[in-house]
């Protein structure tokens, strides 16, 4: 085998592949990516077994083969080749040679048979398609609310939920939960899978802001999605996620407008005095003031105030700022809404323009 | 098929079968009897007591006292089952001060064994003497006697081979009846005790305080490095002496804690003691104690198991309360202010294992640097002290004699000023990890980022402490299966888990939500820490389950914020270390239980040089 390829062609897969591969592994060639040739083309695969991502770019040599390298060393030494050079890669008795210019280098390989590749299930339930910068979107604005290793495992991910002619999208650790919808256009079957944390921010990271389409195709154990040379399949969490609409309230009373920049600046100066382990702040609701209140244990305190149009109950409710960031950090829209019905209560947040977006926190009490 | 039945009519047991089944339980092995025969003289007012053993006392045991005796006319009911002096009635059993009560031992023991029991009861003319031959007593026959009683038992389970089976080589049962003998000596320093084994004389303890007691028994390393403690609180008192952290041990073997006198094993109290030990430990190690409770004997039962090591308290949370504080209290010295602080000896230190942070951490190779010296005053003693003006130079035209007399005062007092700090004053830093100091008597050497550790920790602690707990309610309910017991405490002690910021709701009988968690602890796994707290809740009435994770988490903290080996510090920031280090509680080890200085004398040092040898 052998190919010519230009640099900056091979750099753009191979750092697509690259961020699921894990650095320590007990299975070496995990650390590896897949390298094929065939057809005119040269497609890159990486797995971490959970899920697979593979880039396929065009390319004139034809020669077919396949053998895997590790990821981490071969994406080193292209990018550290100068811009536009052009790659020489030869196989030879189990070693890769790499030559560009007047550099060299020889990696070892392991046989390409041996590379754990995820095959798709034939069996797709549900194939959805829409603009990669739309969904892309939907994702930005409620994957944060995701929780991290947490022991209930199916909290580590999106619930994507398919109903009638919308989409809906759920992510929550248990103390805040953030929600968004989009209509679909044309009617579906129920269906609901979780896509784990990982499979999530990969997304996020791939997709671009073009208007290309991104393929969805969903089965009962597997997802994928097909966009921009990219294939991604990825197991899906298996568990019941928690009924999210029970969460949500309706019906709070306490409800006031705030631009969305305004109060995350407020809330950020605020916060730099909270505790810093458990990071308390206090709204205190008054008529048409807000006010944002910390200290932390030197009893050092912070205080913002802030117009509001406000007309409701006065309140004086604790939260966790860092939930509250968070929010207002991944929206991106001028207004929010806070509504409450008491200090004990969940608190829901909104945003006027797009009623198709939630996100409920739980308050503190401190 | 449940093997063969033989058809035997319901009889009463013969007495001496009675008396052998019993001692499966109380004479387990020679120690046992030995405990048993130790207990009984000190009951008798003994105030010098012999032991003597013969191959680790399974040949031979025996114990003379110089106690009030036993009249001839009871010489053989002492023998027999269920026959005691100690007490007469429910009530005497219910208010038992003595060691011993239920009047079973001897007679267990002479079921199993050759035993005799020779006494002279004070008054009379000459001992009697009554042997026994597994079970079969002999007539009473006069012997001589100066006073006291001898009991002496031989063979033991002669007469059941089964059991002879079960006793380890003579160094085994020897070294249990040393620490039988330990246990019991420890317990009354007011007697006088002393040990033979095959001939020599193995220990020899005078009566003497119970300071000089337990550092006969348990070592002068013990003794130097345990602080004592002495600690009143209503009807209970503790006192005796606990280890410094730094003195800990790979086993449970120097752990000794006496209930009105009586040894005991009790998980309530060793619980207390090892929540007390929590902060200032490593969890592999153990602690080394010798604590003595006092209570009204009313308020507890020693009547749990024929051994009497377990014992019933009354009011067991009280219990627990309060040996947590008081040894906790103990244990919250600063840097220096303990007399015996810091009882490293070179020799001993060189022997220790080296701590294992440090030894994955090996020392860079020493990169020499260019000899650009910056100039550091040399008058950071002055800001210490807080002196604004600066000291005259020297006697100049303008310095009147006052002047001068006010310069020598200040700078006599500036000398003898390093006297009052216990650690002293930096001279320097080695290798970026260790603070040396001089102080009045020597050298302190202080690892620098272990002593910060401690005193972030403590800070951190302290700020936290003082703060109402902030509780975060779940957005999504845990709810989790539980065991009756949990449901039942989750129900009474609503308000307790409430304090601790836990709201805990019962779905149904086997089923509780966890509602809402303390915020510090907001990501840790609900239902476990639930699950910790409720069963500290029901066993201990209040639970330091969540202080100890919190603890975790400061911990980290504190090591994260503490200066790391290799930052270089000045003189004044390494002052500063050692002044904090004074007035932080338990500075004197890091968070992991490692010391965090030591001192090294001038005369420990003169040693290594030999002067003035």
């Amino acid at each position: 085998m052998k190919i010519n390829i230009n640099r900056d062609t091979l750099l753009k897969p191979l750092s697509a592949v690259n961020g699921i591969v894990e650095r320590r592994h007990t299975l070496p060639i995990l650390s590896n990516l897949l390298l094929e040739g065939s057809n005119g083309q040269v497609s890159l695969t990486a797995t971490d077994l959970e899920m697979q991502i593979s880039m396929s770019v065009p390319n004139e040599t034809g020669d077919s083969f396949a053998t895997t390298v590790s990821a981490k060393k071969l994406l080193d030494i292209c990018r550290s080749l100068p811009d536009s050079s052009e790659i020489k890669l030869a196989d030879q008795d189990s070693r890769l040679q790499i030559s560009a210019g007047r550099s060299k280098f020889n990696l070892q390989t392991l046989p390409s048979a041996d590379y754990p590749t995820m095959t798709r299930t034939p069996n797709t339930q549900l194939t959805l398609r829409m603009p990669q910068n739309a969904f892309r979107q939907l994702l930005r604005q409620v994957e944060f609310a995701m929780a991290q290793q947490d022991i209930r495992y199916y909290l580590n991910g999106l619930l994507l939920e398919i109903n009638a002619e919308k989409l809906h999208i759920v992510g929550t650790d248990g103390h805040r939960l953030s929600y968004i919808s989009c209509d679909l256009g044309q009617s579906f079957e129920k269906q609901e899978v979780i896509l784990p944390r990982k499979t999530v921010t990969e997304l996020i990271k791939l997709m671009d802001d073009s208007e290309e389409e991104v393929l969805i195709e969903i089965s009962s154990n597997q997802a994928n999605f097909t966009f921009n040379n990219i294939r991604l399949i990825s197991k899906v969490i298996d568990g019941k996620f928690p009924d999210y609409n029970r969460v949500i309230p309706t019906g709070h009373q306490n409800k006031f407008e705030i631009n969305r920049v305004m109060v995350l600046q407020a809330m950020q100066r605020a916060s730099i005095l909270s505790n810093e382990k458990y990071r308390g702040i206090r709204m205190v609701l008054g008529a048409n003031s807000l006010r944002l209140i910390s200290s932390n244990s030197e009893q050092e305190e912070a205080e913002e105030e802030l117009e509001i149009n406000y007309t409701g109950d006065p309140l004086d409710v604790g939260f966790n700022v860092t939930y509250l960031i968070d929010v207002l950090n991944n929206i991106q829209n001028e207004k929010v809404e806070f509504a409450f019905a008491d200090a004990n209560s969940s608190c829901l947040v909104t945003v006027p323009d797009n009623q198709n977006y939630r996100y409920v926190v739980m308050p503190m009490r401190i | 098929m449940a093997g063969i039945i033989v058809a035997m009519p319901i009889q009463l047991l013969p007495d001496v079968l009675i008396s052998q089944i019993a001692a499966g339980e109380v004479v387990e092995r020679p120690a046992s009897a030995l405990k048993e025969f130790l207990e009984n003289s000190l009951d008798a007012q003994s105030t010098d007591i012999a032991v003597s053993l013969q191959q680790g006392g399974i040949k031979s045991l025996r114990v003379a006292d110089d106690g009030i005796g036993i009249p001839k006319e009871e010489l053989a009911l002492a023998l027999a089952r269920h026959a005691t002096s100690k007490i007469a009635s429910l009530e005497d059993l219910e208010n038992v001060a003595s060691l011993g009560f239920r009047g079973e031992a001897l007679a267990s023991v002479a079921s199993v064994s050759r035993l005799s029991l020779t006494s002279r009861a004070r008054g009379e003319r000459h001992a009697w003497r009554i042997d026994a031959d597994g079970g079969q007593y002999s007539a009473l026959q006069p012997a001589a006697l100066e006073g006291g009683s001898i009991v002496e038992m031989q063979d033991l389970y002669f007469n059941t081979p089964a059991r002879r089976k079960f006793l380890k080589t003579e160094a085994t049962e020897f070294g249990h009846c040393e620490e039988a003998f330990k246990r019991v000596a420890l317990s009354r320093p007011d007697v006088g005790f002393q040990l033979t084994h095959n001939g020599s004389a193995k220990w020899r303890l005078p009566s003497s305080e119970a300071s000089k007691r337990i550092g006969a028994v348990l070592g002068t390393e013990f003794a130097a490095a345990a602080l004592p403690l002495d600690e009143q609180g209503g009807a209970l008192r503790l006192w005796g002496m606990a280890a410094k952290p730094t003195f800990s041990r790979m086993g449970r073997d120097a752990q000794y804690v006496y209930v009105n006198g009586r040894f005991v094993r009790d998980k309530l109290i060793a619980h207390a003691i090892r929540q007390a030990y929590q902060d200032v430990l490593h969890h592999e190690r153990h602690p080394a104690f010798v604590l003595f409770l006092e209570i009204d004997p009313a308020l507890v039962d020693a009547n749990v198991h024929p051994t009497k090591t377990e014992v019933r308290f009354r009011d067991g949370q009280a219990v627990h309360r309060f040996i947590f504080h008081s040894l906790h209290k103990a244990l919250a010295t600063t840097a220096g202010t303990a007399t015996t602080a810091a009882p490293l000896i070179v020799a001993e230190t060189a022997s220790a294992p080296p701590t294992p942070a440090f030894q994955a951490q090996p020392y860079p190779t020493y990169q020499p640097q260019i000899p650009l010296r910056a100039g550091e005053g040399q008058n950071f003693y002055e800001t210490l002290f807080g002196r604004s003006t600066p000291l005259p130079t020297g006697t100049s035209e303008g310095a009147t004699f006052a002047d001068i007399a006010v310069a020598q005062a200040v700078q006599s007092i500036s000398q003898e000023l390093p006297q009052d700090f216990p650690l002293g004053f930096a001279i320097a830093q080695l290798h970026g990890v260790y603070v040396l100091a001089q102080n009045k008597q020597g050298l302190i050497v202080v690892d620098m980022h272990a002593a910060h550790e401690r005193i972030m920790y403590e800070k951190l602690k302290t700020a936290l402490d003082a703060e109402a707990i902030a509780t975060q309610p779940l957005l999504l309910p845990l709810s989790f299966h539980a065991d009756r017991l949990e449901v039942a405490t989750a129900e009474e002690q609503g308000e307790v888990l409430a304090d601790l910021g836990f709201e805990i709701a019962v779905l149904s009988p086997t089923t509780l939500a966890v509602r809402s968690i303390p915020a510090i602890l907001a990501d840790s796994d609900a239902v476990a820490l639930a699950r910790d707290v409720l069963r500290d809740v029901r066993e201990y009435g209040g639970s330091r389950v969540l202080t100890e994770r919190r603890n975790e988490l400061l911990a980290t903290m504190a090591c994260h914020s503490a200066v790391r080996a290799n930052r270089s510090l000045t003189i004044t920031e390494m002052n500063a270390l050692l002044r904090d280090m004074e007035a932080t509680e338990r500075s004197e080890q890091c968070n992991h239980g490692r010391p965090t200085w030591f001192h090294l004398s001038m005369a420990d040092l003169d040693k290594m040089f030999m002067r003035g040898q």
